[in-house]
């Protein structure tokens, strides 16, 4: 019997084995092998290695180059979450209601989100050109602006960037929310209504209280995801010549890795994204206590 | 009384508003994406800009198959996301099914360390991950893509078919083997069945992941005959003047498969959005 049910617990383990193997071989080995790294002056194809301790950080330290990434990357993240989680929530609120048509457009506003990351980009580049934009063509020709805007040039790409990250990202927001909506009981808005309560008051005093714990997740995960977004912002400022004005700090890091070669650098550089990424969330989790426990 | 129809009005016309918003905000992109890629390059730059194309042809659609490597990147798109699709799948429902069916020491302890892998963003890995792949020598491969995307997805996978086999009832797998099913057979024919809205919604995350992805391709493949559709295309974006008709029709290419699984899942979307939702 004692046989019998340790053999049960190595075939457990065996189904679970490859899994595992591929998470710490491929994600956590790597995570660690990143900090070893960011002690080292490596070039990122050679194999020669050098440990220089914590020079890699004292030279950031008083990089220029690395403090506009992070204050580039705060910007960029901080508009994008805050008009991606009004914007979800108010989108989310409106397809909650019934009304003909319903779930088409509830499966048409999911497009952005499903899309290639280099296809959302070169639409936007199109539709943004400044000779020969759609965008430039309408505020022109409504009086919106005078001379067609150079979206993409060093004024505007962050403007775009962040406005065409929203356009992208907020379905997330939406569909969390609107899977939360509807499990809503109905009896807690009938009775609000009795009450009188106006629709403000009804979201505020029903609504809100009970998305609260999703909404603390929602915010987190996109913070992190914004905060370490590369793709989109990359993708966004190659080739426009105004790239510098969006060098956020993980397309600095893939820079220091990949266009200078300096692994040991970009390692450093992923090592401080992830400490600050930790620092808040602790502090987010202590803030918001209370939510944690619902979430 | 007679004020209620004006407020019904208001209400509802507002509501529609938003929703017709909310449309066109997501599909009027799309519809000029579609619209440049059947416009013949003059009309591509005419101004004003013509929303349906006044003479519609396929010439952008026919320069992409025949004059760059658009069949080729298409070709290692399907392969790598195919064999992704499988191999995370196969890791993940045998895990998934070693989580909730057997009891072992610190079981629990590798489902929160898996939940926490989650958080790690492809930008903080991708860069260990590529020189660790020179050391073992298999950068420039297909083969170092499908493991990067495998060990990317199974965080979320794993989780998601958790959720899913937690469900099933264990008693149907003992009745089977009551009746003298080998356990294997009661997987395949009483586990894997019911399983199975999991394992589709699972593996079209999957899919869309390795298809829409463009860091790990960026980084880890070199030669021009191995890209996936996002490098390939990027590259066609910036090799020479941009060609805008030719692009959009690259673009609606590589859009449709993702469209076309995203639509296909749609129902079980909400359901595993609740369990762990799509990284990105």
């Amino acid at each position: 019997m004692v046989q019998a049910k340790s053999r049960e617990q190595m075939v457990g383990l065996l189904a679970i084995a490859p899994a595992l193997f591929l998470i710490l071989a491929l994600t956590l080995y790597p995570v660690a092998y990143s900090i070893w790294l960011s002690l080292l002056e490596k070039h990122s194809f050679f194999p020669q290695e050098r440990f220089v301790g914590l020079e890699n950080f004292f030279y950031l330290w008083k990089d220029e180059e690395f403090w506009t990434s992070l204050w580039l990357g705060t910007v960029y993240s901080t508009w994008t979450i805050l008009f991606q989680i009004i914007l979800g929530v108010a989108a989310a609120l409106i397809l909650n209601e019934s009304f003909v048509g319903r779930g088409v457009v509830r499966a048409i506003v999911l497009f952005p989100y499903m899309i290639p990351t280099i296809v959302a980009v070169i639409l936007w580049k199109w539709l943004l050109n400044d000779t020969y934009g759609v965008v430039n063509y309408w505020m022109v020709a409504l009086g919106i602006v005078r001379d067609p805007v150079s979206w993409l040039g060093t004024d505007h790409i962050m403007l775009s960037v962040i406005a065409m990250s929203i356009w992208q990202f907020f379905p997330f927001v939406l569909l969390t929310i609107l899977a939360r909506l509807q499990t809503i009981p109905p009896e807690l808005y009938e009775a609000a209504k009795v009450d009188g309560a106006s629709a403000v008051r009804r979201f505020i005093h029903v609504t809100l209280p009970q998305i609260r714990g999703i909404l603390f997740v929602v915010i987190l995960l996109r913070s992190i995801w914004m905060f370490t977004k590369f793709d989109t912002v990359w993708l966004m400022g190659e080739g426009a010549g105004a790239g510098r004005f969006i060098r956020t700090l993980p397309v600095y890091a893939y820079m220091r890795t990949l266009t200078y070669y300096q692994a040991g650098l970009g390692a450093a550089l992923a090592v401080i994204m992830f400490a600050i990424l930790i620092v808040c969330t602790v502090i987010y989790f202590r803030m918001f206590r209370e939510e944690a426990d619902i979430g | 009384m007679n004020h209620w129809p004006r407020r019904w009005l208001s209400t509802r016309g507002l509501l529609y508003g938003g929703a017709a918003l909310l449309v066109l905000q997501a599909a009027f992109p799309f519809f000029w994406m579609i619209s440049t890629s059947f416009k013949p390059p003059v009309e591509v730059f005419a101004q004003p800009p013509s929303f349906i194309p006044d003479d519609p042809t396929w010439d952008n659609f026919h320069r992409l198959f025949t004059a760059t490597g658009f069949l080729t990147y298409f070709w290692n798109s399907v392969i790598v996301s195919g064999l992704s699709v499988l191999l995370t799948m196969i890791v993940s429902a045998a895990g998934a099914y070693s989580l909730t069916r057997y009891r072992y020491i610190g079981r629990e302890k590798i489902a929160g360390l898996i939940l926490c892998t989650y958080m790690f963003a492809p930008i903080m890995v991708v860069i260990p991950f590529f020189i660790l792949v020179k050391k073992v020598g298999i950068e420039n491969t297909h083969f170092a893509l499908v493991l990067a995307f495998t060990s990317f997805c199974l965080p979320f996978t794993l989780w998601l078919m958790r959720a899913f086999f937690a469900t099933i009832p264990m008693e149907l797998e003992e009745a089977a083997l009551v009746d003298g099913a080998g356990r294997v057979r009661a997987l395949i024919y009483v586990v894997l069945p019911l399983a199975l809205p999991g394992i589709i919604a699972t593996s079209i995350f999957t899919f869309i992941l390795a298809w829409n992805d463009y860091i790990f391709t960026r980084i880890l493949i070199t030669s021009d005959e191995l890209k996936t559709l996002p490098v390939g295309v990027q590259d066609l974006f910036h090799s020479s003047l941009i060609d805008w008709g030719l692009i959009m029709a690259a673009g609606m290419m590589i859009t449709i498969p993702a469209l076309l699984f995203f639509l296909s899942v749609q129902r079980y979307l909400i359901r595993g959005w609740g369990a762990g939702g799509v990284k990105g």
